[in-house]
C-alpha cells in the first residue's frame, strides 16, 4: 500500500514536470520550489542525524569530551553572519576552513592533475606489438596536449610555427574533445528519459518489464 | 580583529597543512587527525547559513505578496518540515527516518520524481538544440559534428550493427584526441587551482571576507 | 519564407514528440541488442571479482536523484557484484541527497520484487551471533539458519548488517571526510545512516581506515569523483574506480591513462556493460535496467542524427548558410 501510493505520486509529479514541455504551469512551478524546499530540509535532517549528534551533541553530553567545544563553537560563529553587528566574526570559521583547505589541497591537486597528468603524457610511442591506431593514437596524444596547452596560452600572440601552427593544431584537438563530449552528452540526457520512461511504463503502469 | 586576524588564520592554517604533508611527523599526524575530525563538525553549521538565507527570502516574498508569492509556501513547509518529521515528530510507521516513514516517502517519492524529471527534460531539449543549432558552417564545427555523430553511434548497440568500425573510431577518438583535449584542460584548471590556493592562503584573494570587508 | 525555412521554424513541440515516441515504442518491441564489453568496464569487473571476504569495498553514492537514471545501475551493480563474492561494503554519500541515493540503492537491492534480490538482515537482529563471535560469513550464514531462518524463495543470499555492509552516508565537506577516512572511517562515521554504533561492526574492525580498503567506487554525477583521486588516491594509493554520467565521462579520461583510476564506467552504456559481465558470469540471473534501456538510446540516438542531417540539408539547401538572421521557432 505504501509502495503504491509513493509510486502514483511519484507518477504524478513525473507528468505534472513533463507538462512543462507544452506549457509552463502553476503545477510545474510548484514542483520547482517544492524540490527546493525538500532538498534543504532533508540535508538538514541528515546533517544533524549523521554529524551534529553524534559527533558534537552525544559526546559533550556525555561530560568528557569538552575539547569539543572548540569546533561547536567555531560553528555557531557561522550564525553571527545574521546578527549585522558581530557578522565579522563568520569570518574566524571561514577564514579556519578556507585557510587549512587551500593547504590540505595544494600538494594533492598538485600530485594529481599536474604530475600525474605530465607523467601520464610521456609514455613511449611504440612498443613491440601495439597495432598502428595505438601508435597513431599515442603520437596524436602526446602532440595533441602540446599543441591544446599551446591554444590555452594567451601570453603570447599565437603567431609563428610554434605558437601559430602548434595553437591552430591545438584548436582541432579541442573540437575533437568537444564533439565526443557532445555524443556523450546526448546519450546522458537519453538515459536520464529512458529513466523516467521505465518508470512510468514499469513501475507505474506494469506494461514493461 | 575584523580582517587581520582570519586573514592571518587562513595563512597559517594554510602554511601548516601544506607542512604537513610534506614532514609525516608524529605530531603532525596527530594534529591532522584532529583537524579531519572538527573541520566537518565546524562546516555543518554553514548549513544554517543557507537554511536561514532561503527563509529570509521566502518569508520576505510572503510578508510583501511578491509575484508568486504563494509559493513560497512550497518551499518553506517543507523545510521545516522534513527535520520536523525527521526529529521531533515522525509520524512515520516505523519512526523517524527509516523507511517506511512520511520523511522517506516525501524523499523517495515527490524529491526524487520531480528532480528525476526535471533532468530528464533535457533529452528534449538537446534534440531540438541539435536540430536547429548544430551545423557544419566551417571546417573546425565540421569536425566537432563528425566527432559526435561517430561517438554518438559507437556507444549504442546498433553503431556495432552498422559496422564494427564505428564503435572502435567511437573509442579511439575518446582514447586518444579527446584525452589530449581534456588533459590540457585539465592542466590548465590544475595551475588555476594551485594559483588560487596560494592566492588565498597568503591573502591576495580576499573575496571571502565579504561585504566590503570592513 | 520556402520550405526549407518553413521546417527550420517547426514547432519544436513536435521534435519532442518524436523523441517521446522513440523512447516509448522500442520497450514495446525489445530488440535486445548486444552490448559489447570495453577493457574500460572490464578491468573494474575483474578487479572486483578477484575480491573476497577479507577484503572490502567502498562504494560513494556521489549522484543526485536528477542523474540516478545512469549512476543507480552501476551502483547497483556493483554492490550485488561485491555481496556475491562475501566482499564488505561501505556505502558513503558526498552530498544529503546523494545519501538518500544511497538508501534508495539498498531499497533495490533487498526488494523481494527485484530479481536475485538479497536478503538484508539489520544489525540488531543477529546481535546474539555477533556477541558470540561468530562473524567469519559462512559461519554466521550457518549459524543464522540454524537458528530457523530460511533464505526466502528468489534471493541471491543473506547479507548481515555490518558484516557485509556499513551504510555510512553523508557527512559534510566530503572531500576533508575522505582525509579523514584514511586516518580512521569510526572517528568520521560514530553512527551508520540507522544509528548503528559502527565501532561495533566487524567490518569496521577488520578495516579501520581507507587504508586497509582495497577499493573505492565513486558513483558520481558530480566532481567528488576527482576528490576520491586527490584525496583518496595520491594520498594513500587506494584504487579507485569511476562510474559516471556521460556528460562527466569524456572529461576523465586522462585519470584512466595515467592510471590513477583503474576503470570507468561511462552512463547508461558503462552500467549496461557491467550488467552483461554480471549476467554472462551467472552472479545476477539477467541483466537490469540499463542493458534494457540502450534499445532506446539506439533508436533516440539515430533520431538526433536524422535531425542534425535533416537540420543541415535545410540549412544549406535553403540558402541560410549566406543569411545573418534566422527566426527562431518555439
Amino acid at each position: 500500500m505504501y509502495e503504491t501510493i509513493g509510486i502514483w505520486v511519484g507518477a504524478l509529479f513525473t507528468l505534472a514536470i513533463y507538462s512543462f514541455l507544452y506549457k509552463e504551469n502553476p503545477i510545474y512551478r510548484l514542483a520547482e520550489h517544492l524540490v527546493v524546499g525538500i532538498s534543504a530540509g532533508y540535508g538538514m535532517a541528515i546533517t544533524y542525524q549523521i554529524t551534529v549528534k553524534p559527533r558534537l551533541i552525544d559526546p559533550l553530553l556525555s561530560g568528557d569530551h569538552w575539547i569539543l567545544l572548540i569546533p561547536g563553537i567555531l560553528g555557531i560563529l557561522y550564525i553571527t553572519r545574521f546578527i549585522p553587528r558581530i557578522s565579522w566574526l563568520s569570518r574566524y570559521p571561514i577564514g579556519f576552513y578556507m585557510g587549512t583547505s587551500m593547504g590540505v589541497y595544494f600538494p594533492l591537486t598538485m600530485k594529481a592533475n599536474v604530475l600525474r597528468q605530465l607523467e601520464g603524457a610521456m609514455v613511449p610511442l611504440y612498443q613491440s606489438g601495439m597495432a598502428w591506431y595505438e601508435v597513431t593514437g599515442n603520437i596524436i596524444m602526446i602532440l595533441g596536449t602540446l599543441a591544446a596547452l599551446i591554444y590555452f596560452f594567451f601570453s603570447k600572440p599565437h603567431k609563428g610555427l610554434f605558437f601559430g601552427t602548434g595553437s591552430k593544431i591545438g584548436i582541432w584537438v579541442i573540437m575533437v574533445g568537444f564533439g565526443a563530449t557532445f555524443g556523450f552528452t546526448v546519450m546522458g540526457r537519453i538515459s536520464l528519459l529512458i529513466g523516467r520512461i521505465q518508470y512510468l511504463l514499469g513501475d507505474w503502469l506494469h506494461v514493461i518489464e | 580583529m575584523k580582517r587581520t586576524v582570519p586573514l592571518m588564520i587562513v595563512m597559517v592554517g594554510g602554511i601548516l597543512m601544506i607542512l604537513q604533508y610534506f614532514i609525516p611527523h608524529q605530531i603532525s599526524q596527530t594534529v591532522f587527525a584532529y583537524y579531519t575530525d572538527w573541520t566537518p563538525i565546524i562546516v555543518a553549521f554553514a548549513l544554517v547559513l543557507g537554511v536561514g538565507s532561503l527563509t529570509r527570502i521566502h518569508s520576505h516574498k510572503i510578508r510583501r505578496k511578491a509575484k508568486n508569492w504563494q509559493y513560497s509556501y512550497a518551499v518553506l513547509i517543507p523545510l521545516f518540515g522534513m527535520p520536523v518529521l525527521a526529529h521531533i515528530w515522525p509520524v512515520s510507521l516505523s519512526g523517524g527516518m527509516e523507511s517506511p516513514s512520511i520523511f522517506h516517502f516525501t524523499f523517495m517519492h515527490v524529491q526524487v520524481s520531480i528532480q528525476a524529471t526535471m533532468f530528464s527534460l533535457l533529452a528534449f531539449y538537446i534534440a531540438s538544440a541539435a536540430f536547429r543549432a548544430f551545423r557544419a558552417k566551417s571546417a573546425l564545427a565540421t569536425v566537432l559534428l563528425l566527432s559526435a555523430v561517430v561517438v554518438m553511434l559507437g556507444q549504442v548497440p546498433i553503431g556495432e550493427l552498422l559496422g564494427r568500425w564505428l564503435p572502435e573510431t567511437g573509442l579511439w577518438i575518446l582514447r586518444y584526441p579527446n584525452l589530449a583535449a581534456k588533459r590540457a584542460i585539465m592542466l590548465g584548471v590544475g595551475f588555476g587551482m594551485l594559483a588560487t590556493n596560494l592566492k588565498i592562503i597568503f591573502g591576495v584573494e580576499r573575496n571571502w571576507l565579504g561585504g566590503t570587508g570592513k | 519564407m520556402n520550405i526549407w525555412g518553413k521546417m527550420l521554424n517547426i514547432d519544436r513541440r513536435w521534435i519532442f514528440l518524436g523523441i517521446g515516441v522513440v523512447s516509448i515504442v522500442p520497450f514495446f518491441i525489445n530488440f535486445g541488442m548486444p552490448v559489447r564489453t570495453t577493457r574500460e568496464v572490464e578491468s573494474i569487473y575483474e578487479y572486483v571479482d578477484e575480491l573476497g571476504s577479507d577484503n572490502a569495498i567502498f562504494i560513494s553514492f556521489d549522484f543526485a536523484p536528477g542523474t540516478q537514471a545512469e549512476n543507480m545501475p552501476m551502483s547497483v551493480a556493483v554492490m550485488r557484484h561485491a555481496f556475491y563474492n562475501d566482499v564488505p561494503v561501505f556505502m558513503t554519500a558526498n552530498y544529503p541527497l546523494h545519501h538518500g541515493m544511497m538508501l534508495a540503492a539498498m531499497d533495490y537491492v533487498f526488494n523481494p520484487t527485484t530479481e536475485g534480490f538479497y536478503e538484508d538482515v539489520d544489525f540488531e537482529d543477529w546481535r546474539e551471533l555477533r556477541e558470540a563471535g561468530v562473524t567469519a560469513k559462512d559461519e554466521l550464514v550457518e549459524a543464522w539458519e540454524n537458528q530457523g531462518n530460511q533464505l526466502p524463495d528468489g534471493a541471491t543470499g543473506w547479507v548481515f548488517e555490518g558484516r557485509d555492509y556499513a551504510a555510512l552516508g553523508y557527512a559534510p565537506v566530503f572531500s576533508l571526510v575522505i582525509l579523514g577516512l584514511t586516518v580512521s572511517i569510526e572517528t568520521q562515521y560514530p553512527v551508520d545512516a540507522h544509528g548503528n554504533s559502527t565501532g561495533e561492526m566487524p567490518m569496521l574492525q577488520e578495516h579501520k581506515s581507507l587504508r586497509e580498503v582495497d577499493l573505492a567506487l565513486t558513483s558520481s554525477g558530480s566532481g567528488a569523483c576527482v576528490w576520491w583521486v586527490t584525496f583518496a588516491r595520491e594520498k594513500i594509493g587506494l584504487p579507485i574506480a569511476f562510474g559516471l554520467t556521460a556528460v562527466m565521462a569524456t572529461d576523465y579520461f586522462p585519470y584512466l591513462q595515467s592510471g590513477q583510476v583503474i576503470g570507468q564506467m561511462g552512463g547508461l552504456r558503462g552500467a549496461a556493460e557491467y550488467e552483461v559481465l554480471l549476467a554472462e558470469n551467472g552472479i545476477t540471473p539477467s541483466t537490469d535496467k540499463a542493458f534494457v534501456g540502450m534499445d532506446v538510446q539506439s533508436a533516440a540516438h539515430l533520431l538526433i542524427i536524422l535531425l542534425i542531417v535533416m537540420g543541415n540539408i535545410a540549412f544549406f539547401a535553403g540558402g541560410f548558410h549566406k543569411k545573418t538572421l534566422l527566426k527562431g521557432g518555439r
